[in-house]
């Protein structure tokens, strides 16, 4: 599946908006903002239809994916957004994520606790808001629901890190030790990062990490850095690949990675981190810039391109 | 005193889904309990009418079935005492109330995230290592250089 899709269902006392457009989605937040009522509406629509007095607008089918039965009911499903909520056990379960590689379907999971088997984005956890005015919240009326990103980091303009962190230990730690030097060290996977930043707590810290596929991770090492005040920036582009394809040495389409929710097939790619790499790869084979996840070729370390790498990238991350 | 074990637990009296274990056994007195009309105030921002009516400002009149999951987690938490219930079926927002239920009994939770339970200190043990702390640097530390989550 592909595509980015609007979802707004509403009752008359509820009213909800959301957009989808990778194939897995995450709603976190504070108790009693909605995410249950959300979820009960989309179950009780697709029970009673329009008898169900709730409205469901959406170009794809919506349905509520519950224990029971889940994998013969999920192998059923195809080309439809389906909605988890945190009671279903299975979640966190290996056999789940099997069946989301490859999926024709979006996810949108309701979960608090991360799930570590699922590479998802970190610009995909979302909490409910409330945004309804006084009236209608005092007159028990329709409440407003727009979602509102998580996790969305300040970048000093002072800041200057002692420690360069990347969570790649191949081509991405290759091309940033070039650029920050010895200060770069790799933490050798995502699962490390934390570990690595730890270690180095009482230095300022860049960690550059695939944003794309960082979402169960994210959460803790906010809470860290949060708790210990560590002066530390997450740099989370999409991927290391991604900035490659952004930066124009080679011809990409400018919606390749501005939409890519037009080319991300959730049948071919559990993330968009796999499609950049993946792109990257067949458009460059046989040129110049043939690219290798693993080693980083020598067209990659020339000072043409990784000027031009570095003009995609945030200024105040760039060493004085 | 608050006991927290993080990760999956497997013991018997653990309950993943508080929120459907809620309804099947609420007692009527739960609902009007000084504490639990605070706590559905506070979290849910919903007043208790009666003991089978809530108020609530954003769905209108509904039973106690209807409050959120956070809020009947924590009731659970308050009366009942055979059981270990999941917290994470309970937002931050739910932090304070955790912290004062354990004020009055020992209170044994399972959390899969990090929760905040504030800048005060407090007592807290993470049974997984039979350690107390007192901060939420030293909570978060412990959890993750555990690998508890």
């Amino acid at each position: 599946m592909t595509g980015k899709y609007n979802i707004e269902v509403y009752n008359n006392r509820v009213h909800y908006f959301l957009t989808v457009k990778r194939n897995i989605t995450i709603l976190q937040g504070n108790s009693a903002t909605g995410k249950t009522e959300l979820l009960r509406l989309i179950s009780d629509h697709e029970t009673n239809g329009v008898s169900s007095g709730i409205t469901l607008l959406c170009d794809k089918r919506c349905t509520v994916l519950t224990p029971v039965d889940w994998e013969l009911r999920l192998s059923g499903l195809e080309s439809s957004i389906v909605f988890i909520d945190k009671t279903a056990g299975f979640i966190k379960s290996k056999r789940f994520a099997e069946l989301v590689k490859g999926s024709d379907n979006y996810f949108v999971i309701v979960t608090r606790d991360d799930l570590s088997q699922l590479p998802y984005s970190i610009e995909e956890i979302y909490g409910l808001k409330n945004v309804s005015d006084n009236q209608k919240y005092k007159s028990y009326r329709r409440i407003y629901n727009e979602m509102y990103k998580l996790y969305d980091f300040n970048i000093s303009k002072e800041f200057e890190p002692d420690t360069v962190l990347t969570e790649d230990s191949h081509s991405g730690y290759e091309f940033f030790k070039l650029l920050y030097g010895e200060k770069c060290i790799s933490a050798k996977g995502k699962s490390n990062v934390y570990q690595c930043i730890r270690d180095n707590s009482d230095k300022q810290i860049l960690a550059i990490v695939d944003g794309a596929a960082f979402g169960a991770e994210i959460g803790k090492i906010y809470r860290y850095l949060d708790s210990n005040q560590v002066k530390c920036i997450i740099y989370a582009p999409e991927s290391f690949e991604f900035l490659l394809l952004s930066a124009g040495f080679i011809d990409v389409p400018d919606d390749v990675t501005d939409e890519t929710w037009k080319y991300a097939d959730s049948k071919l790619y559990m993330s968009w981190e796999e499609f950049y790499t993946d792109y990257l790869i067949k458009n460059t084979y046989g040129t110049i810039y043939q690219y290798n996840k693993t080693r980083l070729a020598a067209p990659y370390k020339t000072e043409g391109i990784i000027s031009k790498v570095i003009s995609v990238m945030p200024d105040e991350l760039l060493l004085k | 005193m608050l006991r927290i074990f993080y990760g999956e637990p497997e013991s018997q009296n653990y309950i993943f889904n508080p929120d459907a274990f809620f309804n099947n056994t609420y007692e009527d007195e739960w609902i009007t309990d000084p504490l639990s009309k605070q706590m559905i105030k506070d979290v849910d921002g919903s007043d208790v009418v009666g003991p089978r009516l809530i108020d609530s400002p954003f769905l209108g009149p509904v039973p106690a079935e209807r409050l959120s999951g956070g809020v009947k987690t924590l009731m659970l938490m308050n009366f009942d005492t055979d059981h270990i219930f999941n917290a994470s079926a309970c937002g931050d927002n739910c932090a304070p109330w955790i912290l004062r239920i354990a004020q009055n009994k020992d209170l044994t939770i399972r959390l899969g995230y990090l929760m905040d339970f504030g800048k005060d200190p407090f007592d807290i043990e993470i049974v997984n290592i039979h350690k107390v702390v007192h901060s939420m640097k030293e909570l978060n530390e412990s959890v993750l250089d555990n690998r508890l989550i």
